[in-house]
């Protein structure tokens, strides 16, 4: 296998690592910020569900990227990757919980404008229509459950201590579907650019065979793993406290709503499932969880009257939605440059 | 894991036991402090009221230990992260009453006032409307830890017997000094009027809290 290969996947590796800084907090932030799971124990779930995610029903998702931009050649990809992996780095580093597939997907579009590929803007627009869909749909899951729960909380009459104890059950089964669902979402952001170069074969493990594909995603999802274990605190200390301070109840419903949404937008099976019986079904696009997670708060936030909302903090988000992709095309663009022509390595083929 | 199930699930269990027991406790000694008083017009410092003034001391020791074991598991078995600090303080502000119930009733049994005949009527009626007051204390608690929707309706009781207790220890202190009794008899018989609407009070002083908790256990 050529030890190139995996030099220039280092890039995507590094974009897991940030991946894994940045999206852990979405998942787990709410339930650790409001101490309620100890940060080691999400640390471990997170990444077991992730690599589990990634490697079981990361394909779909996938897909999309591929149609955005077929990143074609081994350096381009480690570029698209570096680029998009610097960018959520500098966002992470300033504690403002970026999007990790809008990095991507501004460095495939700087890919493509080097490269001088047509941008298809069918994709593209599926992919930045999700960008409004995700927190909207996120937000309006996040108001429903939190209607059901003050109905169950009503009626139920559960004494405090032991609403405590299913609160905090609940929060590990949320995040633990929200790793899946974030392994098998998100994945594409790390690996996608590589599957096209990607060397390895299909793997009889015993019990399961893993496609050259499914490896590429257990590596990316290792990867993803490590950024959670050693720098998602900061991050998970702004989502848990800063956005919104939350109870640990309102804490499991933002993550059952991320995790919901990520899940709808990476399922192939529901996708399979929807189509089959005529419905419509939403297209499978990596989304940002960060997103997710912000349009779960603001929809409960304005259920209590807005008044708890931090709107500053917020205003500090959005500005990081937009500045993501363009600062991402912008270094993956100019990168490509000094590739090409300093490192004479080959960025695409035509 | 299933172990580590069973534990979690046994621990809360014992947890809600113990609060539970803690309320009770509230109301006992309410009781208890009730029927002492009774006892002192009839008998003064007979062994029926000693009897029920160990009582009364021994609910307060009780309540102390029930109170150190909720304190205790709460911050060793992490439970309640976000709201600990409220419960902690509800605690103690509801074992302040108890142990006003024992100060109280203690202060009886030392001091022996001699109480008029005539002022008898008036001190039941301030203890019935103090201890209705705690005991509506004790039930709105508990429903702050089952059923935050009725704190409201027990808290408003809560102030309404507080206020009679404050109407009705007024009355009194003020035919106390209206009175031909001697002035150390007026005062001392004022101070004692004073301790025990001061369990009303704290009463007052706990609903005050217990509502903002509630606004804050909120989800």
């Amino acid at each position: 296998m050529d030890i190139a290969f995996f030099i220039f996947l280092s890039s995507g590796l590094f974009l897991g690592w940030s991946l894994g800084a940045n999206d852990a907090a979405n998942i787990f932030g709410t339930a650790v910020g409001t101490r309620m799971v100890k940060f080691r124990t999400a640390a471990v779930i997170a990444s077991f569900f992730i690599i589990l995610g990634a490697v079981y029903a990361g394909a779909g998702a996938s897909k999309t990227l591929g149609d955005l931009g077929n990143v074609n050649a081994i350096a381009g990809a480690f570029m698209v990757a570096f680029s998009a992996a610097l960018t959520v780095y500098w966002m992470v580093g300033s504690g403002i919980p970026v999007s990790t597939s809008q990095a991507i997907v501004g460095a495939i579009v700087g890919w493509n404008l080097y490269s001088g590929k047509t941008t298809d803007i069918g994709v593209l627009s599926k992919i930045v229509s999700t960008w409004a869909i995700c927190p909207a749909l996120s937000g309006v899951i996040a108001i429903f459950l939190y209607y059901i729960i003050k109905i169950v909380l009503k009626h139920s009459k559960i004494h405090l201590v032991r609403q405590d104890c299913y609160t905090r059950i609940g929060l590990i089964l949320a995040g633990a579907f929200g790793a899946y669902a974030l392994g098998a979402n998100n994945i594409a952001n790390v690996m996608g650019v590589f599957v096209d170069s990607s060397p390895f074969r299909p793997v009889d493990m015993g019990l399961f065979k893993l496609n050259g594909t499914q490896i590429l995603f257990l590596i990316g999802g290792i990867s993803i793993s490590v950024g959670v274990f050693t720098y998602s605190q900061k991050v998970i200390n702004t989502v848990g406290n800063n956005l919104m301070s939350m109870s640990p109840l309102v804490a499991w419903i933002v993550v059952v709503s991320q995790s919901l949404v990520l899940f709808l937008f990476a399922s192939q099976g529901l996708q399979h499932f929807l189509t089959s019986n005529g419905l419509p079904s939403l297209p499978l696009v990596p989304v940002s969880s960060s997103q997710a997670v912000i349009g779960a708060v603001i929809g409960i936030g304005i259920m209590k009257g807005g008044t708890c909302v931090r709107w500053s903090t917020l205003g500090r988000i959005a500005l990081g939605w937009i500045t993501t992709p363009v600062i991402a095309s912008v270094i993956c663009f100019i990168s490509l440059f000094f590739l090409e022509n300093v490192f004479n390595q080959t960025v695409f083929l035509p | 894991m299933f172990h580590v199930r069973i534990s979690l699930f046994s621990q809360t269990k014992a947890l809600e036991n113990k609060i539970d027991l803690f309320h009770d406790k509230i109301i006992d000694v309410a009781m208890t402090f009730k029927k002492a008083i009774r006892v002192f017009l009839e008998e003064q410092r007979s062994a029926e009221y000693k009897k029920l003034s160990k009582q009364i001391k021994q609910i307060e020791h009780d309540a102390d230990a029930i109170r150190r074991d909720i304190e205790n598991k709460l911050y060793v078995e992490n439970l309640l992260p976000d709201l600990r600090g409220d419960v902690l303080h509800l605690v103690e502000k509801l074992d302040k009453i108890i142990n006003k119930y024992d100060e109280v009733a203690h202060t009886f049994y030392i001091e022996r006032p001699e109480i008029p005949s005539e002022y008898h009527m008036r001190l039941l009626e301030l203890c019935e409307q103090v201890t209705d007051c705690t005991e509506n204390m004790a039930i709105a608690s508990r429903a702050f830890f089952r059923d935050i929707s009725t704190v409201r309706d027990y808290s408003q009781k809560v102030y309404f017997m507080e206020h009679e207790s404050d109407i009705t220890s007024a009355h009194l202190r003020e035919a106390i000094f209206d009175s031909e009794l001697p002035l150390a008899n007026k005062i001392q018989l004022s101070s004692l009027i004073c301790k025990v609407a001061d369990v009303a009070d704290i009463a007052e002083d706990c609903i005050d809290e217990l509502l903002i908790f509630t606004i804050k256990r909120d989800i």
